[in-house]
């Protein structure tokens, strides 16, 4: 099924990739969590790949911990890969360019969440590695903005009388251990994290997501963006319903996290 | 000035995307070549840019 345009994912990308260093909060709070949990497994990973590499956030934070002695970086976007240094690649997360058992670890930080066929990704994932080989994937899940959502579909239904997806939608935390099953995964763990951020206001949020690279880029969008003034009432609504005293607002952000071994 | 090389490392593990055959490095041209596709995918830089959108279609 094709939910999101991979060029409009690419396109999004390529323009966050020069700011990013402004906008990578959560790239860096999520990557540090998945270098910690790295640490707790009592292996060295020689030859590793960061999937959906963006700067090289995950790559930095690492810094050859875990034994890692050759970590591979790609992207779908060359703006991002540019900026990663060391041994990087542009690659789409849906057609991997690897062989068969090439990895002794695979990490993805906060990409998998943007792929159409996750199963077929994470079949690909799996034959490129060797044999007792880990996969470690962070991914928000589908609590994720879920105050947003809300806010702009309401908004959205007062205004015009119809919803347009304008969120992205995510994978469901219980539908994932399943998958990584049927991609031939062994030990298949899935655990979620909520990660909570205020902010001084919506549009703020708004201005941080399109900073990120993270904006909508579902296929079906009704317009291609949404209407300045659904945007200003969603954000009133939001202000209304979340607000706290001083009138910052919170947005949730669901990590998925994914662990689970090749056979 | 000589191009940047592709990371032998990285040659080593690199497949076409497509067909997950191997792939031919023609330094000169700073391409990647898959026979199986027919397509030939740049190198800019020292980085492989392995997206079909990007890869130049060879004769047949």
């Amino acid at each position: 099924m094709t939910v999101f345009n991979r060029h409009t994912v690419s396109r999004h990308r390529d323009r966050a990739a020069a700011g990013l260093l402004d906008h990578d909060f959560l790239f860096t709070e999520v990557g540090e969590r998945l270098a910690d949990r790295l640490d707790d497994v009592k292996r060295t990973f020689p030859v590793a790949l960061d999937l959906g590499c963006r700067t090289g956030i995950l790559g930095r934070l690492l810094n050859g911990r875990g034994g890692i002695e050759t970590l591979v970086q790609s992207d779908l976007s060359a703006a991002m890969v540019t900026r990663a240094g060391g041994v990087s690649v542009v690659a789409d997360e849906e057609y991997l360019p690897y062989g068969e058992a090439s990895f002794d670890l695979v990490l993805s930080n906060l990409t998998l969440h943007w792929i159409n066929d996750l199963p077929g990704t994470l079949a690909q994932v799996r034959r490129s590695l060797k044999p007792d080989s880990l996969f470690l994937a962070a991914m928000l899940g589908g609590d994720t903005l879920v105050e947003l959502r809300q806010m702009l579909y309401a908004a959205e239904t007062e205004l015009d009388g119809g919803l347009s997806p304008r969120v992205s939608p995510f994978a469901d935390v219980r539908d994932l251990g399943n998958l990584l099953t049927r991609a031939g995964f062994m030990l298949p763990v899935a655990d979620t994290e909520t990660i909570t951020v205020s902010y001084p206001h919506p549009m703020r949020l708004m201005d941080d997501l399109r900073g990120m690279g993270e904006s909508n880029a579902q296929i079906h969008s009704r317009k291609g963006f949404t209407r300045r003034t659904v945007l200003m009432a969603a954000a009133e609504r939001y202000i209304e319903t979340f607000g706290d005293s001083d009138g910052r607002i919170p947005a949730t952000f669901q990590v998925v996290y994914l662990t689970a071994w090749s056979p | 000035m000589t191009p940047q090389s592709v990371d032998p490392k990285l040659l080593e593990i690199l497949v076409c995307p497509v067909t997950k055959g191997p792939l031919t490095y023609d330094r000169e041209a700073q391409e990647l070549i898959s026979k199986g596709a027919r397509l030939a995918f740049p190198v800019r830089d020292g980085i492989p840019i392995m997206l079909v959108d990007e890869a130049r279609q060879l004769d047949s």
